[in-house]
């Protein structure tokens, strides 16, 4: 499975677009977008640059999901910091179904709302939406497995503490030891952007793989089209090329 | 039969998986110019840094770095304090594991000659650091020479001019010793540039540290606070619950002072770990009161603001400390794994004030010949505390601390202190 992230509106409206459909068609079975957040809590320097990049040319989230939805069939989950919705989170959710969103996945729900991360879960459910859980390996087994079972589509698994910053870690044994846990579809993604880090990653038993930060370092060197040229690379990989 | 040394563990224990919680990530803040998770790659040895992440319960301890511990006296002993309670006419009965006993004088060593052998094993030739009080700058020192490393310490100014048996120590051992803030660092520059004699902090010595080793290529270790640091010292915990277990004593209550939490986190982890006690205590200062003022939120480990940020109980990176004697204790800050198991309840604290510090460590050094460090003072107190209440309930429960440091360095203070309480 190939999650793709994008970050909503980069580099711009018209190449946002055209690299959602690019990513597509390469190959890619979920897309997640993000929209930039007030706080990028645990997103590294890439990410927090195409946020940057966005905010400066000021638009309207809502109408560019709309575009967005429109542009492609496949699931659409909106990456985004629980902590930021909360006071509207009825509204917001009310929206993204409205659209056509198929599902969340907030980074922040077993960090800081620990405590009350099934209601969560159950709120998103409640308006008809997928609620994608994330995890990361610091999160103590016994949350691996429940989240596992409370995960809609896949777990998401970030192995890094950053998106996007080598951190020097074991992929295969951060891997071999959640599969153990997880039922559920395994994707991994946060700071997994070589072929070699994925390669390992898919040989530790994990389903799929979500690229974000590789993406757009691709589009900082040589544009949209690059990237989805690195989309068709990692799709290859999957499909054990 | 069983030699000493295979009291050493071969391995290093990791608490994170057997948190209760995820314990949460380290973060940059808003606004950040530039990736302070970054800068952690470029300022620390490779092996460090993934140990830092590592969410493997058991680390294996290489074999030259165990090599290592037993070659500085590993392992350290567990001794009984017999005549503290008689003194104290307690039914308990007392341990205190004694890393004083290390040639540094305190348990810094563990974590500074993991660092320095993964630095030399990935060709770095200079490590620098800071150090306040100057137990983790000798133990740098020491540990860089055992690799043939160079060495930089950057002193807090006071401390320098204070304590120079510190220093001398430090120099003795090969490092240089530079009087922070320095004119080294562009920091320090500025610094001094406002004030010519500015006494310097704790931080101000990490940040010159930090900046120092980023100019010029080499590697920062970290004495305290981060995960990686309270995996080395686990050593502490492994050996004395070994060592428990030959005496066929099982613990009940265990007590640590806390300064980042290195040395109270190394022995009482493996505990928590393995299941064995059913009380820990923390012990700070009431004089730097972070267990019952901070709060537990994000905030800078360093005052520069040069590192992540991280989710711990914390007094603020800003506070001043008032100038106690147990200069190990005046950090604003306590590791992130301890903070949360005290939120949770797991972890018990109390705070004792310098005037109760200073008479519980003169009650142990006349009742067991040892003169402990100020720090360890504090835990001192704690099992006094504990081994009274069982002489008042009739309970022959086993009370063991950790003895982190002695104190024959810090003369001067007790001196100081001596005519203060007089």
């Amino acid at each position: 499975m190939l999650v793709s992230y994008l970050t909503l509106g980069y580099p711009n409206r018209e190449q946002f677009l055209t690299l959602l459909k690019g990513l597509v068609d390469a190959g890619s079975d979920v897309l997640e977008i993000g929209p930039p957040p007030k706080y990028a809590k645990y997103d590294g320097p890439v990410i927090r640059r195409s946020f940057k990049q966005v905010s400066s040319q000021g638009y309207d989230m809502w109408a560019l999901l709309r575009e967005a939805r429109d542009a492609v069939s496949v699931p659409i989950v909106i990456l985004t910091y629980l902590e930021e919705w909360i006071p509207t989170l009825e509204d917001f959710l009310i929206k993204l179904k409205d659209i056509g969103i198929n599902g969340v996945l907030f980074p922040d729900l077993l960090i800081d709302f620990i405590d009350e991360y099934e209601e969560y879960v159950e709120a998103v459910r409640t308006h008809g939406l997928k609620s994608v859980i994330f995890t990361s390996p610091s999160v103590p087994d016994p949350l691996i497995q429940r989240a596992s079972k409370l995960s809609d589509m896949f777990l998401y698994y970030g192995v890094r503490p950053t998106t996007g910053i080598a951190i020097p870690i074991t992929v295969e044994s951060l891997i071999t030891r959640v599969r153990t846990l997880v039922e559920n579809k395994l994707v991994v993604g946060f700071g997994l952007s070589d072929v070699e880090d994925m390669r390992r990653a898919l040989k530790a038993g994990a389903d799929g793989v979500a690229i974000g930060t590789a993406y757009i370092e691709e589009i900082e060197r040589g544009g949209v089209k690059s990237a989805i040229a690195l989309a068709r690379k990692f799709r290859g990989v999957l499909d054990g090329s | 039969m069983e030699f000493q040394e295979d009291l050493v563990p071969k391995y290093w224990y990791n608490i994170i998986p057997d948190l209760p919680k995820p314990l949460p990530p380290p973060r940059d803040p808003p606004d950040s110019e530039f990736s302070r998770i970054e800068l952690l790659k470029r300022i620390m040895p490779k092996e460090v840094l993934r140990q830092q992440f590592t969410v493997e319960r058991f680390v294996s301890i290489p074999e030259k770095v165990r090599e290592a511990y037993i070659n500085i006296g590993r392992p350290t002993p567990l001794l009984r304090a017999r005549r503290l309670e008689e003194m104290l006419r307690t039914p308990a009965r007392i341990y205190f594991k004694f890393e004083g006993a290390t040639p540094t004088g305190s348990h810094k060593i563990n974590t500074a000659i993991p660092q320095a052998y993964f630095s030399m094993e990935e060709g770095v030739n200079h490590l620098v650091t800071e150090t306040g009080a100057g137990q983790w700058g000798t133990a740098v020192a020491l540990a860089s020479r055992m690799y043939g490393l160079e060495s930089s310490i950057f002193m807090v100014r006071v401390s320098y001019e204070q304590k120079p048996q510190r220093r001398t120590i430090m120099q003795l051992y090969g490092a240089k010793v530079y009087s922070s803030p320095t004119s080294l660092t562009e920091y320090g520059k500025k610094l001094t540039s406002q004030n010519p004699d500015h006494p310097g902090s704790l931080g101000i010595a990490m940040s010159e540290a930090i900046e120092y080793a980023m100019t010029n290529g080499y590697k920062y270790l970290v004495g305290s606070v981060l995960d990686v640091v309270v995996l080395h010292q686990s050593v502490i915990g492994l050996e004395t619950i070994n060592q428990l277990r030959n005496l066929d004593e099982e613990p009940d209550v265990l007590i640590g002072c806390v300064g980042g939490g290195s040395n109270f986190g190394g022995f009482v982890f493996p505990f928590i770990g393995a299941q064995k006690g059913t009380k820990y205590i923390a012990v700070g200062s009431f004089e730097v009161p972070k267990f019952s003022r901070g709060t537990y939120n994000y905030d800078f480990p360093d005052s520069a603001g040069l590192l992540p940020l991280i989710k711990m109980i914390t007094l603020g990176k800003d506070y001043v400390p008032p100038p106690i004697y147990s200069g190990g204790l005046r950090y604003h800050g306590a590791a992130p794994s301890l903070s949360m198991l005290i939120k949770e309840g797991i972890v018990k604290w109390r705070e004792y004030n310098e005037r109760e510090i200073f008479e519980a460590a003169q009650t142990f050094l006349q009742a067991q010949g040892i003169v402990p460090a100020p720090e360890s003072s504090h835990a001192i107190k704690a099992v006094i505390d504990e081994a009274r209440e069982a002489r008042v309930k009739n309970e022959k429960k086993v009370i063991v601390f950790n003895l982190s440091g002695h104190g024959l360095l810090d003369l001067p203070n007790y001196e100081s202190m001596m005519k203060r309480m007089s």
